[in-house]
């Protein structure tokens, strides 16, 4: 039964004074609570993707529904939780702060805060108890991330957006932010859409996993990871996994140019 | 396995974090304050010290220049004399910033929100700035009198410019990615300029009422060199023409301290609001 269905999708940029085509004819269909990634080289159009998805952008031709509804009529609704690539937190603002954001710009008083996920236990998921009234100049760059992982949790919001939220960080944390954000996401059965360059990060949080290739824009892949849930670490380095691995790394290669 | 690695990575975090906040502790925090009081009030005294020994050494007559003990005692001595004209520069100073901050921060918004008001906008003030304010001072004379209302109208035009100019770059300068987070909440213009722009652009409103605070002060006394009966700039030029050298020292000292008080005064403000800004630490 599919939740997020794109039909057709265009979308095109100037780029050097010439029309390119950064999105073609794209045509998905996602599950309500699956976990989806999308891998491709870089301007393979993924992060436009996801935008156009999530309502920020616009698309020049084709449908998205999600539910029956427009991307917009969505993000009026605050449907979309978003982790952008830089950790989106103000600086004057204190991590718990930082958190209550999506609930202070709400004046069509969509969210009801007493409904939502507790702030302070999602940090102390991700390991951020300790760090509640810290200011984010006091945190490190996984930590950030993190925060805005738990943020985007915290709202309720049935859709999150992850574009590349561990792709500044270095190895060790990144691995450690990949098993943090599996757990909560089992617990909470969100529809996570990830966009990522990493094939470890995407066999083993997925459910679906999408290759895009570039120029132009378009979905050259969809690979379904069917390991078992809930997974753990014993999950990497099995030969299934490696399987899967080796299967998208495949189909990267040929499409990478 | 991976509760204990990402345990141990946040236990090792915290312990940077502790480890900064530990290093501030009251010995450094004190040391701090001796030195950033102590060391500038060291070279005064030996700046004033070395200026009395030149004038007493080289015999120097006190209408050329006299000794800071002269002008000390001048200022202690004609204190009753002095604070009217303290009052009524300070006064102008003060409503002139307020008048061209306020004025600068709105066409700061306006023209952070809109290209077309900027192109339109910015060549008005660029050739208000560039015009020497002292040739313009003498026109609001013949235009205003000699009242208070022309050094204010001088000061708020002096300290408009650089306050338009940071709060345009200010407003201006919000996070790419923090502005993405604002729309995919639906956050209306508004919301995204009183959440995020304009918290952002405090660290520049600041710098530049520390730069409008002083020039305010110069401006007032520009306004007060071109015609008027009260002020410091007022006594300056009487004290001058009289050649009342200890007088006019005097006069010159307050507008100095003047000026020190009044950036210190935006300084502290700046620190209980930008607390976690690097600069306002």
């Amino acid at each position: 039964m599919s939740y997020i269905t794109i039909e057709g999708v265009h979308k095109r940029f100037v780029r050097r004074g010439q029309w390119t085509e950064a999105l073609s004819n794209i045509q998905l269909d996602i599950e309500q609570g699956s976990f989806v990634s999308f891998i491709g080289p870089s301007g393979c159009g993924k992060s436009t993707l996801l935008r156009i998805i999530g309502g920020l952008m616009d698309a020049e031709e084709g449908e998205i529904a999600i539910g029956g509804q427009s991307p917009q009529e969505l993000l009026k609704a605050k449907q979309f939780g978003f982790v952008p690539q830089q950790p989106a937190l103000f600086p004057w603002r204190t991590v718990l702060q930082n958190m209550n954001i999506p609930f202070e710009v709400n004046r069509q008083k969509v969210f009801n805060p007493v409904e939502q996920g507790d702030p302070i236990k999602l940090l102390q998921a991700v390991g951020l108890g300790d760090f509640v009234h810290a200011y984010p100049r006091e945190l490190s760059g996984g930590m950030k991330q993190r925060v805005g992982i738990a943020r985007a949790f915290a709202t309720g919001a049935p859709i999150l957006l992850m574009d590349e939220p561990f792709s500044a960080l270095d190895e060790i944390t990144k691995e450690v932010l990949m098993h943090q954000l599996k757990t909560i996401w089992e617990e909470h059965k969100k529809t996570v859409l990830f966009v990522t360059h990493n094939i470890q990060e995407a066999v083993y949080l997925s459910d679906k996993v999408v290759v895009m290739s570039a120029r132009p824009g378009r979905v050259s892949r969809v690979i379904d990871i069917k390991l078992a849930r809930p997974r753990d670490e014993s999950v990497i380095g099995s030969q299934a996994f490696n399987d899967y691995m080796a299967e998208l790394r495949e189909s990267l290669r040929e499409r990478w140019g | 396995m991976s509760q204990s690695i990402s345990s141990r990575i946040a236990a090792s975090e915290g312990k940077t974090a502790e480890k900064t906040s530990d290093s501030v502790s009251w010995m450094t925090r004190v040391k701090q304050a001796l030195s950033s009081i102590m060391l500038p009030l060291i070279t005064f005294v030996i700046l004033f010290t070395g200026w009395e020994l030149a004038v007493r050494l080289m015999d120097v007559q006190t209408v050329i220049l006299p000794p800071p003990s002269a002008i000390f005692a001048e200022l202690f001595t004609s204190i009753s004399f002095y604070m009217p004209h303290v009052g009524v520069t300070f006064y102008e100073a003060m409503v002139g910033f307020v008048i061209g901050t306020v004025l600068a921060l709105i066409g700061g918004v306006v023209m952070s929100q809109s290209r077309l008001l900027e192109r339109m906008l910015l060549p008005v003030a660029v050739l208000a700035h560039v015009t020497p304010i002292v040739v313009i001072a003498p026109l609001f004379m013949i235009w205003f009198g000699f009242g208070t209302f022309p050094k204010i109208l001088v000061a708020a035009i002096i300290s408009f410019f650089p306050m338009l100019i940071n709060s345009t770059t200010g407003f201006r300068s919000v996070d790419e990615s923090n502005h993405e987070y604002m729309r995919s909440l639906h956050a209306s213009r508004w919301e995204i300029f009183f959440k995020l722009s304009l918290p952002g652009a405090l660290p520049f409103l600041f710098s530049a009422a520390r730069t409008c605070i002083s020039m305010s002060v110069i401006g007032a006394v520009v306004g007060e060199m071109s015609g008027a009966s009260k002020g410091l700039g007022n006594v300056v030029m009487v004290s001058a023409n009289y050649l009342q050298m200890e007088r006019m020292f005097g006069a010159i000292f307050l507008l100095a301290l003047m000026g020190i008080l009044l950036t210190n005064a935006v300084r502290i403000v700046e620190r209980r609001f930008l607390a976690w800004h690097s600069s306002g630490q």
